[in-house]
Formats: C-alpha cells, sequence, structure tokens
C-alpha cells in the first residue's frame, strides 16, 4: 500500500519532481505535492487498496498530511472503530 | 421584530432609521480594521464573468447557490408576447427565451478583487478591502441571520505564505476583541463552505483533511469567518510575488448577521445599541 500511494503522488505531482524528495514525512497539501482535485481519486485508491469504503465525514484534520499518516489512519493497521469525533461545526448557519 | 428591519420572504432585508445607521457603523467598524493593514478600499459591480468564477471552481463546487442576472432575448415576437402576459397565474414571471447568461450575481465580495488584480506581479504584500451585496440561493431563509441577499465585508491579503499566514493570525484576533467589545461572545471552530454533493467534492474533502475555514460563531450563527486560500486565487488569476503565485487570505464580515448577533445580545432598543466603529477605533 505504501509503494503505491508514493507511485499516485509521485504521478500526480504538478511540477516535475524528484521522487528521493518525496518522503513518507513530506506534506502532500501544505507542500503542493497533491491538490484538492486529486483527493476523491486517492480516497478510492485508498479504499480499494485497504478494502473497505472510507466514511468521508470521519474524515479529520490532518489526515493526509503524508504517506506515514495515511498508513497509520488508512492502513491495515488502522482500525475503523478508533476514529475520532469531526472537527467541523455542521448545522451551523455558516458564513460568508 | 425591530421596526426598521423591512423583511421581503424571498430572502432580503431593507433596512431604516437606527438599524441602517447601525449596519452602516458595523462597517465602518470593519474599515477601521482593515485600515490596520493600510487595506486599499474597492468597490466593484453586482455581476462577476461566468468564466472568471469558472477558473477557480465555483459554479462546479456551488452550483445550487448560484444566482444568475437573466434579461429576456432580445427577439421582438417574443418581447411582445412576454409584454402581453409577464405574469403567470401564481405571480411567477414567465419567461419566454432567456438571452444567454454570462454572468454570475456576486457570491463573495472578495472574488471580485482578485479578478480585478488578475496578472498583476506584486513586489510587496496587497492589502485589499471590499463590500458588496452577495447572493446565495438557499433552501430557506431568515431574517437577517440567512438570506438571499446580504452584504458582506472583506478584508484580504495576497501576499507570501508567511505574510498570508501572519494576516489571518492577526486579523482573527483583532475580529474576536471587536466582537468582544461590542458584548457579543464567540468561539472560532473550524469549518466547511457548503459544497454541492459535499461527499465527492475535492474541495470538500480538502476542507476536511487540511482545515482552511475558520468561523467566528455566535450560539449557531457564523458572524465573520478567516479563510485561507492558499495560492489558489494567485494562481487561476495569474496574481504572482516573488514570481510565484501569490497566497492569499480573506477576513469576511456578514453585516445583517452582526445586527442579528447585536439585537439579540442588546436587544430591540436603539438607545441599548453599542458602537462597532467605536469600540473598534478604541482598540
Amino acid at each position: 500500500m505504501r509503494s503505491e500511494l508514493r507511485s499516485f503522488v509521485l504521478g500526480k505531482a504538478r511540477v516535475p519532481r524528484r521522487p528521493e524528495d518525496l518522503t513518507d514525512q513530506t506534506p502532500l497539501l501544505t507542500d503542493g505535492w497533491l491538490r484538492s482535485v486529486h483527493l476523491p481519486e486517492l480516497l478510492l485508491l485508498m479504499e480499494r487498496l485497504r478494502g473497505t469504503p472510507i466514511d468521508v465525514e470521519n474524515l479529520k484534520a490532518g489526515d493526509f498530511r503524508d504517506i506515514d499518516t495515511l498508513m497509520a489512519r488508512f492502513g491495515p493497521a488502522a482500525r475503523l472503530d478508533t476514529v475520532s469525533g469531526l472537527d467541523t461545526v455542521s448545522g451551523l448557519d455558516t458564513a460568508p | 421584530m425591530t421596526p426598521y428591519l423591512h423583511w421581503s420572504p424571498t430572502g432580503q432585508s431593507g433596512l431604516s432609521g437606527p438599524l441602517l445607521q447601525l449596519a452602516d457603523d458595523c462597517d465602518e467598524a470593519f474599515r477601521i480594521l482593515a485600515s490596520r493593514w493600510g487595506a486599499a478600499e474597492e468597490r466593484h459591480g453586482a455581476m462577476l464573468p461566468a468564466a472568471a468564477l469558472q477558473r477557480v471552481g465555483y459554479l462546479r463546487s456551488f452550483p445550487h447557490q448560484a444566482m444568475f442576472p437573466v434579461r429576456l432575448a432580445p427577439d421582438e415576437a417574443r418581447l411582445e408576447a412576454f409584454r402581453d402576459e409577464p405574469l403567470d397565474a401564481l405571480g411567477q414571471v414567465s419567461l419566454t427565451s432567456p438571452g444567454p447568461v454570462t454572468e454570475v450575481l456576486t457570491p463573495a465580495a472578495c472574488y471580485h478583487l482578485y479578478h480585478a488584480h488578475q496578472g498583476q506581479e506584486l513586489d510587496a504584500p496587497l492589502y485589499l478591502t471590499t463590500k458588496n451585496t452577495c447572493f446565495r440561493a438557499e433552501s430557506r431563509y431568515e431574517p437577517l441571520r440567512r438570506q438571499a441577499a446580504f452584504t458582506m465585508r472583506e478584508i484580504v491579503c495576497l501576499g507570501s505564505p508567511e505574510t498570508v499566514a501572519g494576516f489571518l493570525a492577526l486579523s482573527r484576533m483583532h475580529a474576536g476583541v471587536l466582537l468582544d467589545a461590542l458584548g457579543i461572545p464567540v468561539e472560532w471552530q473550524i469549518a466547511t463552505d457548503p459544497f454541492f454533493q459535499p461527499l465527492s467534492s475535492p474541495g470538500y474533502l480538502m476542507q476536511r483533511v487540511s482545515p482552511v475555514k475558520h468561523e467566528a460563531v455566535y450560539g449557531t450563527l457564523a458572524v465573520a469567518s478567516a479563510n485561507l486560500h492558499h495560492d489558489h486565487f494567485g494562481t487561476a488569476f495569474g496574481i504572482k510575488i516573488d514570481g510565484r503565485p501569490a497566497h492569499s487570505a480573506c477576513l469576511a464580515f456578514g453585516v445583517e448577521r452582526w445586527l442579528w448577533s447585536i439585537l439579540q445580545r442588546h436587544g430591540e432598543d436603539p438607545v441599548n445599541w453599542p458602537s462597532a466603529a467605536t469600540a473598534a477605533r478604541a482598540l
């Protein structure tokens, strides 16, 4: 799963990047390796690799931070029932 | 309900007397905050080109909220038919054939700023402020709290990631102090925008795993939001700093929601309403 995630990220990088610059701790979103348009596909990839669906409503801040986090959060060792509560404020009259 | 509020169930408010003065006073307070960064005031129109909004994915992300200015096709026979029976039995406009729709009614005030500054190469951070009437279709409307047409004041920073992060932190602090001075207790909370079909929306997924929106929430009502855009607008509109797409952030205030909060907190007698501008000057 780790190597497939790595291949996915390298394949999506907007500008040519050196593969050796992508470590398992490289921030994927804040360093611009991935953008929002890639996330649905990444989600599908992880669901395929782990063999079970991922509940989008249980996603929380930092879940896609780096490959290590993805493995810990969604890899074979991750337990679905350890998903913590949401950080968002659903149901609010949201502002502009 | 205060006699100075003239509510239309289609989702808009008219203001008069002291309530109108309070709205102007709140906006003056926001302008005073904006002056802390030397933000230049800009005034823009009611519409944005749909093509410009499409560049930032607005119509893909929020089709359920978009509102459009529509005119009749300039076809004399159809115009005549319309003239003869402009409304149906339900009072709805009987559009014969609409003309081409190329504009979107302003969904957020700050979009105009990125559009107006497209292609600009910045040699220093750019601070701007603007106010506009914004239009969003909703499933329900509530006076001052949730409207189809409402007033938004925004303060925007365009610059390096570090500059923008500093702006956001400071702007949240200033807004929080102002609200505190008005006796409106808020909590800053992580939030997401109301994306269409959020579970399959890239923007929604992004906001869930990498929060970029924080709202100042009074009870259940968000009265202000601090939004980090990364280089989303800088890339879409070709705005650069140091040769790279500028990052941006905005602090947004919903003026009618401030009115609701002040009335809720201080009652409907204008004598008891605090002055936001006075509080802002004292910050």
